[in-house]
């Protein structure tokens, strides 16, 4: 693939509908784009693509469909939407934004709404609005019109453009860059491994992380693999008014490859290995840094008997709100990182 | 058993860098056991087969972990940054001497001013006497672990206080047990598992349950006693004996297992007490809720100051553990 078709896969993918437990849109999309290659699911929903090397230790590469999102619990008098939140969001990033809201017949526009400024006491304006406190507007008047549209289980994602933006494309602002990016990254892999593929491979484009790391657990529990590596993207904290010794990564600076979050400690020998493969190859990496999160790994690593980890992410500021902002060459740097692995594989 | 313990206790094994740890262990343990390995996680599985007909498996179970520090940061003046790893009480552990898994020596700070009740990892910093931070970052790498660097001491008595005891101790009651069995026909398959990451979330006990599969369980390990002033009232007290557990927080001990411990211990008379912990879980929990679950109890050693620089235990109530547990292996069912 060339930069601008990776670009467009990732915008492509960004751009689908798929919070929490409403993947399978995303994952059409993403079944349409495995064209020829074989692929089964399971009965959660996970996509899994095995790539048989014979005798070979089984790795497992992972991404998650699934978004942060909103789901509708109830429908009000006067026809808006009541929510829940799909996975962690901060309130404060969801005031006034646009919505996609899962309707009867297709997708509808929406706004989260709340009481406005002018409307509050002194003691509201100190306070930040939980999202019980706030609702969706889908231009609904009554009752009635409002469940013609839509009902309560329907859920709701940000509605956000995919911009490149900066001296030559330098970042990319989109929605949901957490964890299509992990998505993209693995079907263009699909097309680029080598021949004699020193493992027995399983790409798994897996469901629900953001509630509870569920779909990883199953699709682990039936590969039961030797080794996994999770793509993924982490918060990075690089802000003016944050310390040094607190940022997690730099943007810019390549992949950031966890020691430890709340969910793993990493294997440290695959740590290593990793960071010298990436050395060998000219990719750039970093280590993730200050300790926080967690991802899929937590879940797989803790599978069957063992599995030994690796987490792979793309820094990314304003994770979980509408505007996740990543650098371009870290996205592109991904799966030359994942294939210098691949490549090296028989010193693991 | 005191110098086997020394030893254990000696080797670095913060909660995924248990490599050191399961290397003394193994040599230990490849006298007593018919075959030994380490799996995907760094659990240590050694097995003894036994002779019977319809044997049972029985896993025996101690975690190599040990609570520490995990630099994530150099400053520029050489102070290094950390992330915790398992519980650590801040006030209990200020200005105490750490050491790295490469050896280096300091000893971990709180920031000047901090009051002891804002006491977090955010403002505690590993001063291991660098000048700035060019000489800091050649002795120390982002994501190297610190240990608390304190050696066993023997105190009045048979008590002996430093770190890490848990669970080394337990660690070395299953060495013990081996010792014990070594040279007899046994009934059962004894695996003894020597289990990574508890401290962060009992994780490894539960991949190690998941390729053993026992059928009954036993975890070794600390727990909290109430025979020190102002104690929260527990009816644990160093010297009497071996805990057998009855409950934590994380699990409720399988009833019969805990009826037959007891029958074993006033048999040989054996000093036990029993123990009902109000929080804080253990290897337990995971080995009895893994797969299709196993009967599973645990036998504890009474310890003050757990997870401190300096827990004190009785050897005497160890010894307890590992005699209990090598009679109710010999027992068979």
């Amino acid at each position: 693939m060339t930069r601008e078709e990776k670009l467009q896969l990732l915008s492509e993918l960004c751009l689908e509908f798929g919070p929490t437990g409403s993947e399978r849109y995303v994952a059409k999309v993403i079944k349409e784009k495995l064209g020829d290659i074989e692929y089964t699911v399971d009965r959660l929903g996970n996509i899994i693509v095995h790539i048989p090397g014979e005798g070979a230790p089984k790795l497992m590469v992972s991404a998650h469909m699934d978004e942060v999102g909103f789901i509708i619990n109830e429908i009000t008098d006067d026809g808006y939407l009541k929510f829940d939140t799909l996975g962690g969001i901060d309130p404060r990033v969801m005031c006034g934004k646009y919505v996609t809201v899962e309707g009867k017949e297709g997708f509808i526009p929406g706004v989260i709404a709340a009481k406005a400024i002018h409307h509050q006491n002194a003691d509201e304006r100190k306070k930040v609005t939980p999202h019980k406190s706030m609702y969706i507007d889908i231009g609904a008047t009554s009752r009635e019109e409002a469940e013609s549209l839509t009902e309560p289980g329907n859920s709701a994602t940000f509605d956000s453009e995919f911009v490149i933006f900066g001296e030559d494309g330098a970042f990319i602002k989109s929605k949901a860059i957490d964890d299509r990016i992990g998505c993209a990254v693995l079907l263009d892999l699909l097309g680029r491994l080598p021949k004699n593929c020193p493992f027995d491979l399983y790409f798994c484009f897996t469901v629900r992380e953001e509630i509870g790391l569920s779909g990883a657990r199953t699709v682990a529990h039936a590969i039961d693999p030797d080794f996994c590596i999770v793509l993924e993207s982490t918060a990075v904290a690089d802000l003016p008014d944050v310390p040094e010794s607190r940022r997690v990564a730099k943007l810019g600076d390549g992949c950031a490859i966890s020691l430890r979050d709340n969910a793993t400690i990493y294997d440290r020998d695959f740590v290593n290995f990793a960071l010298e493969a990436a050395k060998k190859k000219g990719v750039a990496a970093q280590i993730k840094k200050y300790v926080s999160g967690g991802n899929d790994a937590g879940s797989i690593h803790r599978s069957v008997d063992g599995v030994r980890a690796l987490a792979i992410s793309v820094p990314s500021r304003y994770i979980h709100s509408p505007a996740n902002v990543i650098s371009t060459a870290d996205y592109l740097s991904m799966s030359e990182l994942v294939l210098a692995i691949i490549e090296n594989g028989k010193e693991l | 058993m005191l110098d086997i313990f020394k030893k254990i206790s000696a080797a670095h094994g913060v909660s995924g860098a248990e490599s050191d740890t399961a290397g003394v262990i193994a040599e230990l343990m490849t006298e007593y056991t018919d075959d030994i390995r380490i799996d995907n996680l760094g659990n240590l599985i050694a097995c003894r087969h036994g002779v019977g007909e319809n044997r049972k498996k029985i896993m025996l179970c101690a975690h190599m972990d040990e609570i520490g520090f995990m630099a994530t940061f150099i400053e520029k003046n050489g102070f290094i940054r950390i992330a915790p790893i398992g519980g650590i009480n801040y006030t209990a552990v200020a200005l105490t001497r750490v050491r790295s898994e490469r050896g280096v020596r300091g000893i971990i700070a709180p920031e000047a001013k901090t009051k002891p009740a804002d006491f977090r990892a955010e403002n505690f910093l590993i001063d291991i006497g660098a000048k700035d931070e060019k000489e800091a970052s050649r002795r120390v790498k982002i994501g190297d672990c610190f240990r608390f660097d304190n050696d066993q001491i023997k105190l009045l008595g048979s008590r002996v206080c430093g770190h890490p005891a848990d669970d080394r101790i337990g660690c070395a009651v299953l060495v013990d047990i081996a010792r014990q069995l070594h040279g007899e026909d046994i009934k059962d398959d004894v695996y003894f598992v020597f289990s990574v990451q508890e401290e962060v979330g009992c994780r490894g006990s539960k991949t190690a349950a998941f390729a053993v599969e026992p059928d009954i369980s036993l975890a070794f390990d600390v727990t909290a006693t109430g025979d020190t002033p102002s104690a929260t009232p527990m009816a644990c007290e160093l010297g009497r004996g071996a805990a057998i557990k009855i409950k934590d927080s994380s699990v409720i001990c399988d009833p019969t297992l805990v009826d037959e411990l007891i029958e074993v211990a006033k048999d040989k008379k054996i000093k036990y007490q029993l123990e009902v912990l109000l929080y804080g879980g253990t290897d337990t929990s995971s080995m009895q809720m893994t797969g299709a679950g196993s009967r599973a109890g645990a036998l504890s050693i009474p310890t003050r100051y757990i997870h401190s620089a300096n827990e004190m235990i009785d050897m005497a109530d160890a010894q307890a553990c590992a005699d209990l547990a090598a009679e109710y292996i010999r027992r068979g069912e």
